[in-house]
């Protein structure tokens, strides 16, 4: 099983929009996949309309006292399940603190599903914290939307340097343009230059900022299911492209 | 820890269509139905449907981007996908599948078959969706008119029970509950369980046995038959499966047709040589002949055959520095395996082996004649056979009892073929006995025979390899092959060494007192 978490210390840069998008592609070319709503807001679990409710919470699933497979729920789309957020986990962080171990948990509490999933797709809280330090430690692949400007560029110069400073398994970084939005020079700008001077860390694709993005609340279900001729899904099938291979599957 | 989410498969009664189905459905669950979809797609299995006896289905269906295998398992998991390209000769291999989950998944269930194309099959489905009150799927119903394609496509299709399949959403069980029981309540009298899969009833209409060929025979024996009677109708059965193998065996699609044509000629001459005085002597020897001429022919390939089968297991026991130098022996074996097999085709294609099978299928079918010189034709099966058991496991008795450690390899060969011989006989005649005594017996010849057929397997592949010697000392990178050749040999050596030492323990369990007073009392 690849585990790949999609990971910004940002928010609002897209991270659940190609989490529910790209794990539904896979389910699509026939990869067992899971889908985990690690963030306490639970939008991927309303995208996917399950209640963002975990028996026992956070704390009990963290610590392993909690059986992972009695609270997968599986999803309108084949093949593609989801372990649901929960409120809870917005104290994920003392959780873990309170546990042996602490960055290693996430990967413990997840290994059990190796034997019955391809993929597992981790939908992170935008911080950096302990959660993100484990979610570093169970990930194969961090996945990162980056809204093309000057300052995130930076940011994710500062998560490169962290990662390679301060993890012991590093996973290996794949970066992606997101909410591009085409009218604007200064995207245009970034866009062109930075895949071409960072082409182990980037992809090619960009993902368009579109209304049929922010739809998705509204119909509640992935662009690449509710509208898969749209100009946003056959971006997120072209990222799902360009990313599959670099993940080995 | 499993992640099932049970299908449950229905057959629509008489007067019950799709969409009579989805009105119903609609009155009593929140549903949306999704459009019509079609997919086509072929049933792979091997030919004695080993995926089948493991409750397995192998699709092969185009995808985006080429043909692709699809494996279901019974729980409505989500499917092992892997992408291939188009078969070579019709069939697939393991080594031609691409490394991952699925190949993993089919490897101890196929082992060396072939997965060979059985039914083309389309099916035009309805996805009913059935919802909560979210709006998100809890079950999902699907109502599909399958056809069988012929090779003509649709032209030559034959349609097939119109199915509904049932089927849960993880963690969603009360739902799935719900709609299987409002389905087997209505309409009309409710829907029935579906007896047989959709694959077999494909493989059925294109006129192919769904239970693929058979290894074991299947004759309804009374204890009372006649001898003569009974041992033909075995032979009849067995000699079904050597015409089932042939073609498979001249396609070379896989070794075990091969295997499993010879296992059933050597069957044959087993039961010809056991009940010989039940049929007229002077056809009964010409017959012999004919199947031993069979035998003998096939032979080199299949000695070829084990010797490639076991080579990955050979060479893993030697130090992986001489792997290398032992890739002109394995090359110099496949170069003999593919001469011994045209040899073999040559044969099975003409005239003589014409002659001989429809010669043996004319003996079978025709007059046995007078009975003055065939003492056990007309005595029952039971008291024959039981004879025949009796005086084999004697024998085995006092072979096995003579071999020591000095003893040449010869006598271990001799000791197999009667155990051989007793096994056909308790397995073919099977019926006649209660099960509770035949089946451990069995299990313990078996266990004698599989260290006796190390013993000999080790003996002939030793031998065979020495042989090569001199074709490879003129090949290129012959010294070096010379030398792993000579590890090589001694892990064979050794091999038959362990299985000589492991005799007299399995001949112990074999020859134990117990056994001995169950055979004289159950087969007297």
């Amino acid at each position: 099983m690849k585990v790949v978490a999609t990971y910004n210390i940002k928010g609002g840069v897209g991270k659940t929009s190609a989490a529910v998008n790209l794990a539904a592609l896979a389910a699509h070319d026939g990869l067992r996949t899971l889908l985990w709503d690690l963030d306490p807001q639970g939008a991927a679990s309303y995208l996917f309309r399950v209640r963002p409710k975990v028996k026992g919470g956070g704390g009990k699933l963290v610590r392993g006292r909690s059986d992972v497979t009695d609270l997968l729920r599986g999803t309108d789309v084949e093949g593609l399940d989801l372990l649901p957020a929960d409120f809870s986990y917005r104290h994920m962080d003392l959780a873990l603190d309170a546990t042996g171990k602490p960055t290693r948990r996430l990967r413990k509490v997840i290994a059990p599903l190796a034997e019955h999933y391809d993929l597992a797709m981790l939908d992170c809280p935008p911080s950096i914290s302990l959660v993100s330090e484990s979610v570093f430690d169970a990930a194969d692949t961090l996945l990162v939307p980056l809204i093309p400007s000057t300052l995130t560029v930076r940011t994710f110069a500062q998560l490169g340097e962290f990662v390679a400073g301060e993890v012991d398994r590093r996973p290996q970084i794949v970066a992606f343009f997101s909410m591009v939005d085409g009218r604007k020079r200064l995207h245009r700008d970034v866009v062109a230059t930075l895949p071409a001077t960072n082409p182990d860390d980037m992809v090619q694709t960009a993902i368009p900022a579109a209304t049929e993005v922010e739809l998705m609340g509204v119909e509640r279900s992935p662009v690449v299911v509710s509208a898969p001729h749209s100009r946003a899904a056959r971006a997120y099938r072209s990222l799902w492209d360009e990313v599959r291979p670099r993940l080995g599957l | 820890m499993p992640l099932d989410v049970p299908t449950v498969s229905y057959t629509l009664p008489d007067g019950v269509d799709p969409p009579s189905l989805l009105a119903y459905l609609d009155k009593r669950f929140p549903v949306i139905a999704e459009p019509g979809a079609s997919r086509s797609y072929t049933v792979l299995d091997s030919a004695d449907r080993r995926l089948r006896a493991a409750g397995v289905d192998l699709d092969l269906e185009t995808g985006r981007s080429g043909p692709r295998l699809v494996l279901r398992e019974p729980g409505g998991r989500a499917p092992l996908v892997a992408e291939v390209r188009r078969p070579r000769r019709s069939r697939y291999l393991l080594r031609d599948l691409p490394a991952g989950p699925l190949r993993e998944r089919l490897a101890p269930i196929v082992e060396m078959r072939a997965l060979l194309p059985l039914a083309s099959v389309q099916v035009g489905a309805q996805l009913v969706r059935v919802l909560d009150a979210e709006d998100k799927t809890v079950a999902r119903v699907s109502l599909a008119s399958p056809m069988a394609l012929g090779g003509s496509g649709e032209a030559g299709a034959v349609p097939l029970t119109p199915r509904v399949d049932v089927s849960g959403v993880l963690g969603y069980p009360k739902p799935l509950g719900r709609v299987t029981a409002a389905v087997r309540r209505g309409p009309k009298g409710g829907l029935i369980d579906a007896r047989i899969s959709l694959a077999d009833e494909a493989i059925a209409a294109m006129g192919g046995d769904p239970e693929g060929i058979r290894t074991k025979v299947r004759v309804d024996l009374r204890p009372d038959q006649r001898t003569d009677r009974a041992a033909v109708a075995v032979l009849c059965d067995l000699a079904g499966m050597v015409e089932a193998n042939l073609p498979g065996t001249l396609a070379d699609l896989d070794t075990e047709f091969l295997h499993d044509l010879r296992v059933a000629v050597r069957r044959s001459r087993s039961v010809l040589r056991e009940l010989k005085g039940a049929f007229p002597p002077e056809p009964l020897a010409a017959q012999r002949d004919a199947l031993r001429w069979i035998q003998a022919v096939t032979g080199p390939t299949r000695d070829l055959d084990v010797q490639l089968l076991d080579w990955d297991h050979l060479v893993s026991g030697i130090p992986s520095e001489r792997h290398a130098a032992l890739a002109p022996v394995r090359a110099l074996l496949v170069r003999h395996r593919a001469a011994a097999f045209r040899a073999l085709r040559r044969e099975l294609r003409g005239s003589a082996y014409r002659e001989a099978w429809d010669g043996y299928r004319a003996f079978l079918a025709g007059d046995l004649g007078p009975t003055r010189d065939r003492p056990d034709a007309e005595q029952p099966i039971v008291e024959v056979a039981g004879r025949r058991i009796r005086k084999v496991y004697r024998r085995m008795l006092a072979m096995g009892a003579a071999i020591d450690a000095t003893s040449p390899a010869a006598d271990l060969h001799e000791l197999r073929k009667r155990g051989k011989e007793l096994r056909y006989l308790l397995e073919l005649f099977d019926g006649l006995w209660p099960r509770a005594v035949v089946k451990p017996m069995v299990r313990s010849l078996k266990e004698l025979q599989d260290v006796l057929g190390i013993h000999q397997d080790r003996e002939v592949q030793a031998s065979y390899l020495r042989g090569l010697a001199g074709e490879l000392a003129s090949s290129t990178g012959g010294p070096a092959a010379l030398l792993a050749l000579g590890v090589l040999v001694d892990r064979l050596d050794a091999e038959q060494h362990d299985a000589r030492d492991a005799f007299s323990e399995r001949f112990a369990a074999f020859a134990a007192a117990d056994q001995q007073a169950l055979v004289a009392k159950v087969f007297s």
